[in-house]
């Protein structure tokens, strides 16, 4: 075998070779990554919306001065008052599995409409509740074995009869990752009032408890 | 045998070239910043992990969760960007993937105010 000299020309060649080899990995390292060192991935979210009326909901309303008894059965009315050694909370909760949800989904908004049946200037809040209730069985005394959110959510005054609409997006978007829905805890906090809103058992449709939700998943 | 030698070395300088190029294309990247789907998957983790989002009661996005990051990721950065309908970037933010025990769910927080309603999809990224 011949052996292979280098020449002018084949110098020239290799310093070429060198030269474009460089301009490439250059290149790829001038985008600051490696093949070695990245992973990317993108997920697409899909949107939707969900409306869940009473047929779907559970209330109930425990009274200090009754405080054994469970009163979600037949009233048509939540009573919420503020009186001292008198106070009355409402309970509200909605069962989101007809949304069909996974707990990887989350709530873009949510609006819980309520009709306000009974006025007061008083402002009614609206608390979390974090733990299983059924209005069949919620009493005032039972109230030391939920779990209640320490915080107010949001708050309303019911100024007027009539539709409100309040937002709970964070709460709902919490629930759909926890995987269940328990609802809030309404109570009367400025004033010693009593007001009401429609329950699910309200003889009137439009009276009762309904939550919008836009979803994405 | 001296047009051979020139022709092999035609040849090697033609695939150098190729690789250095292909090494920049196979990424999937620009300078401009990441494209759109994936790119090579090297390094800590192959797969597409899950990721979801909190939101505050405005409805914008408070905090971003990448869920079941592999241990063997932590000290990577990990960056999401929020994207609409038009893949158009609506916020970005990254963190350092911390030391944990089996898979971590990392929080990525600093998006500004971004609509979670405006957001139809999650851009990734895993670096050293």
């Amino acid at each position: 075998m011949r052996r292979l000299r280098l020449t002018p020309l084949r110098l020239a060649a290799l310093i070429l070779v060198a030269a474009f080899a460089s301009t490439g990995v250059a290149y790829a390292a001038s985008l600051g990554l490696s093949t070695a060192k990245l992973h990317a991935w993108s997920q697409t979210l899909a949107k939707g919306t969900c409306s869940l009326t009473s047929t779907a909901a559970d209330d109930t309303y425990v009274q200090q001065a009754n405080p054994n008894s469970a009163l979600g059965g037949t009233d048509t009315s939540l009573t919420v008052g503020g009186a001292a050694g008198a106070q009355d909370y409402a309970f509200i909760r909605f069962d989101l599995g007809s949304c069909n949800l996974p707990t990887t989904g989350g709530a873009d908004s949510a609006l819980l409409s309520l009709t306000v049946t009974s006025k007061s200037n008083d402002t009614i809040s609206l608390y979390p509740v974090y733990a299983g209730w059924s209005s069949s069985t919620l009493t005032w005394n039972g109230l030391g074995l939920l779990t209640v959110g320490p915080t107010a959510t949001t708050s309303f005054v019911p100024s007027s009869p009539g539709l409100v609409n309040i937002t709970v997006t964070a709460d709902v978007d919490a629930a759909i990752k926890a995987g269940t829905l328990w609802g809030w805890e309404l109570r009367d906090t400025s004033g010693t009032a009593t007001s009401a809103v429609g329950s699910v058992e309200n003889n009137a449709a439009g009276k009762r408890p309904s939550l919008a939700v836009n979803y994405e998943k | 045998m001296q047009r051979l030698v020139n022709i092999v070395g035609l040849v090697l300088v033609l695939a150098l070239l190729s690789t250095g190029i292909a090494a920049a294309a196979s990424l999937g990247m620009s300078s401009g910043g990441l494209s759109a789907g994936s790119a090579v998957v090297a390094g800590c983790t192959s797969s597409s992990l899950t990721t979801t989002r909190n939101v505050d009661n405005s409805g914008n996005v408070t905090q971003v969760n990448v869920l079941s990051v592999p241990q063997a990721c932590a000290g990577e950065t990990l960056a999401v960007t929020l994207e609409n309908n038009l893949n158009a970037s609506l916020g970005s933010a990254s963190t350092t993937v911390g030391a944990c025990t089996g898979g971590c769910a990392v929080g990525i927080t600093g998006f500004g105010t971004v609509s979670a309603a405006t957001v139809n999809a999650y851009a990734i990224s895993l670096t050293q």
